[in-house]
């Protein structure tokens, strides 16, 4: 006998017909009389089952479950999404599809004229949510999204920030630029268009 | 050094009519050395002679004069260009001015003399437009050595022609830099040009141009007239000469004073300005113009006025303007009107001035208004440690290295500053 | 320029180049990069960016690669961690009032700052204050939108319009971090090389009116070309995606014949490359006095048959010079060659004017391969002189006419009327790329072609040089084909009949 040999448990026996049968029977027996014990004890309230009684009984989730998408507003109620395209960059799935604009403020400049997720192909990854820079689109709580094969499987922009559940939409608090200060030229002497004379700054 | 007051620059000060050509001919030899140069002195002998001098520049950088001019190509053809600095804009600096009314055909002597030893045969002063009363009596100093023959066509006699003209800036610090001045001459904006090419080799106009302070103009006729070694009698070796300093702060006499270079700090101080006013103490001393590291009291112990023990001190001669600090003064304010000088004088150019210069001056804002968290005193210093040495003119270094200096020496009252008032909360 | 060279060392290895020339030169034909804002190759020295700095031999202080010029035995290094850490300070300069605008800007993926971020970056930034804001969004000619916040003085528009255009309409006003770049009062910018501003800026500043907002940049594929709106024929790089069957733009690339530039009327010429402008599929005679759809394979059987049913001298060619060298050889190979066709009429703008140039790039003969085509011709046997032949083709009383179209039809002012001209002939079949010779009623036989970025061959310029379409990019439309594609499988249909 050479070293290194491992002991390893001893080959079956060689069964006769009735051991096999026995063994067959006994254990579809035994998964029987489980299915039946536990069977009776739910059915007569002895147990409780694990089953939730949808929809009566709502699904609760984390925070941090990733539903159905939203844009988010802002505070004067257009959406916060600038249409930078980060989300449809990192989206897996290559199912969120933007067109961008021009807006008619010059204050916010670009906004998304359309922004639709094709939400068939979209996994849920929450990528979108991460790459977003002024958190303009997160996946929200809303777990129900069966529908029929004919439905519009394709959430469009109004859907995805002004629909009922939203109720009047999510106000996100973003600050993109520090936009609140200004610099007084006039006050630094430096006025473009100054003809007077140079004069001396005085304190 | 002797004890005596010599005066190479200032000669008419104090003579009726200073300022006019007939005193300054009659009284102090005026011209006699233009005449002497011009009557048979060589190019090369003029330079050598100034060279031998070992004089320094005195707008603040200090570079040898003989040395600058021996710059310019000898042997090419077309124009050649000699121009004053009379932009004198480093904050605490007035003895320019003083030069120009109390002695101008000094400044006008000197351009002669060394235009001919550059082989340039039109000069410009360009004065800053706020000295309004500075260019009355510098156009009058010229009107008047035009009307004698001084200026203008084949000087005495000699075949070489000089013609000056006086130009006025509009405004800008940077235009005291030399390629700034070039460029605003040249009615550009007032932007310094990168270097290489040097003035020397290509300025005005992209011709051989030495730009030169006013006060080290003044100075040429004396070493002419007096030699090289007469003039290495004053001053220290590596420092020879006289200098201007314009003093000032809680004094109790304020102004443009000259001595030789190597004259001690202490006597300047005491002697020339009458000592500090009553019940003022000193409490920093910033001895070379805004751009100058700033000095504590104990830096200034046995501080003699020259370009090498202010180097020795990290801090620079500059243009001479010693601007005495007393103890009512706060050095976070001093500061703040420091930076935001540069911050409103750099011309934009260059990104490390333009960003850093604004980036300081919003730093010292913050801290003025104790807006600011308490590590932006420590960034004043790192952004002032990257700005400098890397740009096209001399601003950015301007600006970093007395930032760099208040933020070593006082950043505790700095500190105090900021938490004074309204609990210093930050933003 | 003396033959002079100059040895000197960069980075561990030696480079030989003429005296004069630039580190920065040198670096950048020698592929070592140096990172800068404010050089071109196309324009003046300004070294104001500061961020070229290079560590020279025991030199103090670091020098500008872009001003520096190589001497003998000069030792340049851009690894030190020195260098390096003037990069970041140089960075954190210049973001430290810049807007952050990414998201909205359009120069996000093939931005200066957003490279060099990545790759020198202080990343966290110090700068805790608030920013220098300065006017947004402003118009300031046809083609631009003009973002002062943005931008980071680095000078070149100034620059381009002084010395390219010498027009000199841009200025930089103002001292300081409040220094702002923009055009004088009351003016605009008028020329024809507006774009290029868009090219240069290093940033967001300059952007293309055009191109606003269409599309990012990083989900776009570039393949060089020849641009097909003048004979000058400015190589440069088409931008599409192609997954969409969607171009959005065209850039020029460096060469001899342009330099770095090209004319704004070039830059239009992907509009027309887009679906919605094409012709989708081929039209054929319904038998019935009206047309029908029917594919490319059926189209061409039908246009066999026509040919066969008359004699070469009934037969017409009328070829617009907008196509490759290489579609006029097979087009000629057969029609000329094997069928003895000897009517060939040149299909031009009759209002062109030749002899037009704008000094600068853009010429007055609007086809980019007129040479071609002569040279074509000639190889033919056929006259070659250039000359405008649709009103000999009406006198020439043809009775089946085989029409290239032009591909660019804003330059064609003349191109509607004479369409429908040429419906009026017995037999015409019209090759084009262009949906507009569908709204032509009486055009009844038409075939799809591919347009200048989809197909490979050769133009030759006003000076014969030869631009090569290398890399196509797959049709846009899925029926069309190019010259040599229809020709082959024509002559195909005609051995067999």
């Amino acid at each position: 006998m050479a070293t290194g040999i491992i002991k390893v448990a001893p080959p079956p026996e060689d069964k006769n017909l009735f051991q096999m049968a026995y063994g067959y029977a006994s254990t579809i027996f035994s998964g029987m009389w489980k299915t039946l014990t536990i069977f009776l004890k739910q059915i007569t309230g002895r147990e409780k089952t694990n089953t939730l009684e949808w929809p009566e009984q709502p699904a609760t989730y984390s925070d941090r479950f990733k539903g159905k998408h939203f844009l988010t507003r802002r505070d004067d109620g257009q959406v916060r999404c600038t249409a930078c395209f980060l989300c449809a960059t990192a989206c897996p799935a290559e199912c969120i599809h933007i067109v961008a604009g021009q807006h008619p403020t010059n204050e916010i400049e670009k906004f998304p004229v359309r922004f639709e997720i094709d939400i068939l192909r979209c996994v849920f990854c929450g990528f979108c949510e991460e790459a977003c820079p002024v958190d303009a689109i997160r996946l929200g709580p809303e777990y129900a999204m069966a529908g029929a094969a004919g439905d519009k499987w394709v959430y469009t922009k109004d859907y995805l920030a002004d629909r009922g559940q939203l109720h009047g939409g999510v106000v996100s608090v973003k600050e993109e630029n520090t936009k609140h200060f200004t610099v007084d030229h006039e006050a630094s002497g430096d006025n473009l268009l100054a003809t007077d004379a140079p004069h001396m700054r005085h304190h | 050094m002797a004890e005596q007051k010599p005066k190479i620059i200032l000669q008419t000060e104090g003579l009726p009519d200073q300022h006019s050509l007939k005193t300054y001919v009659e009284k102090v030899n005026g011209y006699t050395a233009a005449r002497k140069v011009l009557g048979g002195m060589s190019r090369e002998q003029v330079i050598e002679e100034v060279k031998q001098a070992g004089l320094r520049g005195r707008g603040g950088a200090g570079f040898l004069t003989g040395l600058k001019w021996s710059f310019v190509p000898k042997d090419i053809t077309g124009p050649k260009y000699l121009i004053c600095n009379n932009d004198e804009s480093e904050p605490g600096t007035f003895k320019d001015r003083y030069l120009c009314i109390t002695n101008p055909h000094q400044v006008i002597e000197g351009m002669i003399i060394a235009a001919y030893a550059i082989g340039a045969n039109k000069g410009y002063i360009y004065t800053r437009w706020e000295y309004q009363e500075e260019i009355r009596y510098l156009e009058n100093a010229i009107k008047e050595a035009y009307d004698a023959g001084l200026l203008g066509k084949n000087l005495f006699g000699s075949g070489f022609d000089f013609d000056l003209d006086h130009y006025t800036g509009a405004g800008a610090y940077i235009c005291g830099e030399e390629t700034g001045l070039i460029s605003s001459l040249e009615g550009k904006k007032g932007q310094p040009k990168v270097k290489p090419p040097f003035p020397a080799v290509s300025g005005y106009l992209s011709r051989p141009t030495i730009v030169n302070n006013t006060e080290t103009l003044a100075n040429v006729p004396w070493i002419i007239n007096n030699g090289a070694k007469a003039f290495r009698q004053f001053g220290t070796e590596k420092s020879p000469g006289t200098k201007l300093f314009s003093i000032s702060g809680a004094l109790n006499k304020p102004g443009v004073y000259e001595v030789p270079l190597g004259y001690p700090f202490a006597s300047l101080l005491n002697i020339e300005a009458g000592g500090m006013q009553p019940g003022r103490t000193l409490k920093a001393l910033i001895p070379g113009g805004a751009s100058a590291p700033v000095l504590t009291p104990a830096e200034c112990e046995g501080l003699t006025m020259d370009f090498e023990a202010m180097a020795q001190r990290n801090t620079m001669l500059g243009s001479g303007a010693v601007m005495v600090i007393d103890d009512r003064q706060s050095m976070a304010e001093l500061l703040k009107v420091t930076i935001e000088f540069f911050a409103h004088e750099s011309c934009g150019q260059c990104t490390p001035c333009r960003e850093g210069t604004g980036w300081l001056n919003n730093i010292m804002d913050g801290i003025m208004d104790r807006s600011a968290k308490p590590d932006n005193i420590a960034r004043l210093g790192s952004v002032a440690r990257n700005m400098g040495g890397k740009t096209i003119c001399a601003l950015s270094d301007a600006c970093a290295m007395p930032v760099m200096s208040y933020v070593q020496k006082f950043s505790g009252e700095l500190q105090a500053y900021l938490a004074a008032g309204s609990g210093g909360h930050s933003k | 320029m003396s033959t002079e060279t100059v040895t000197f060392n960069l980075n561990d290895r030696d480079i030989t180049v003429p005296k004069g020339t630039t580190v920065m030169e040198a670096a950048h034909k020698h592929n070592v990069y140096i990172p800068h804002f404010c050089w071109h190759p196309g324009l003046s020295i300004a070294g104001v960016c500061r961020f070229c700095l290079v560590k020279v031999d025991n030199r103090p202080k670091l020098e500008i690669a872009c001003n520096l010029q190589a001497t003998p035995g000069m030792k340049v290094s851009t690894l030190l961690p020195e260098v390096k850490e003037a990069h970041k300070w140089a960075l954190e300069f210049h973001l430290v009032n810049h807007p952050l605008d990414c998201p909205i800007c359009d120069q996000a993926g093939e931005c200066k700052l957003q490279d060099f971020y990545m790759e020198v970056g202080k990343y966290k930034s110090e700068m805790d204050r608030p920013k220098v804001l300065k006017p947004k969004a402003l118009d300031v000619g046809s083609e631009l939108v003009l973002d002062t916040e943005r931008c980071i003085l680095c000078d070149r528009c100034v620059r381009f319009e002084q010395e390219v255009t010498k027009t000199g309409a841009l200025g930089i006003f103002n001292r300081g971090d409040r220094a702002v770049v923009g055009t004088y009062p009351d003016k605009k910018i008028e020329h024809n090389y507006q774009d290029n501003l868009v090219d240069i800026c290093p940033v967001g500043a300059f952007t293309s009116r055009d191109f606003r907002f269409k599309q990012r940049v990083w989900f776009l594929k570039d393949q060089p070309a020849v641009c097909p709106g003048c004979s000058t024929g400015c190589h440069v790089k088409v931008y599409g995606k192609p997954q969409v069957r969607t171009y959005f733009r065209v850039k020029p690339q460096e060469s001899e014949v342009n330099g770095h530039w090209m004319c704004d009327v070039g830059r239009k010429t992907y509009k027309h490359l887009n679906q919605d402008q094409r012709l989708r599929f081929a039209v054929a005679a319904d038998g019935k006095g009206g047309r029908q759809r029917v594919s490319v394979a059926e189209a061409i059987a039908s246009l066999a048959l026509q040919l066969q049913g008359v004699a070469a001298s009934d037969i017409a060619l009328l070829v617009s010079p907008q196509y490759t060298c290489e579609e006029y050889d097979a087009l000629f190979a057969f029609f000329v060659k094997k069928l003895g066709v000897s009517k060939v009429f040149q299909w031009r703008e009759p209002t062109e004017n030749l002899d037009a140039f704008d000094g600068l790039l853009y010429r007055g003969d609007h086809n980019p391969n007129t040479f071609g085509l002569s040279e074509a011709l000639a190889k033919a046997g056929l006259p070659k002189d250039v000359k405008n032949g649709f009103e000999d083709l009406a006198r020439s009383g043809a009775k089946v006419v085989v029409a290239l179209a032009p591909e660019i039809e804003f330059q064609f002012p003349s191109l509607a009327g004479q369409l429908q001209k040429l419906s009026e002939l017995a037999f015409v079949s019209v090759w084009t790329t262009s949906g507009s010779a569908y709204n032509v009623k009486g055009l009844r036989h038409l075939v799809p072609l591919k347009g200048f970025a989809e197909k490979k061959g050769t133009f030759r310029n006003f000076q014969g040089k030869v631009g090569e379409l290398a890399k196509p990019f797959p049709a846009a439309v899925d029926e069309a084909k190019d010259v040599v594609e229809v020709v082959t499988a024509l002559a195909e249909v005609w051995a067999h009949a």
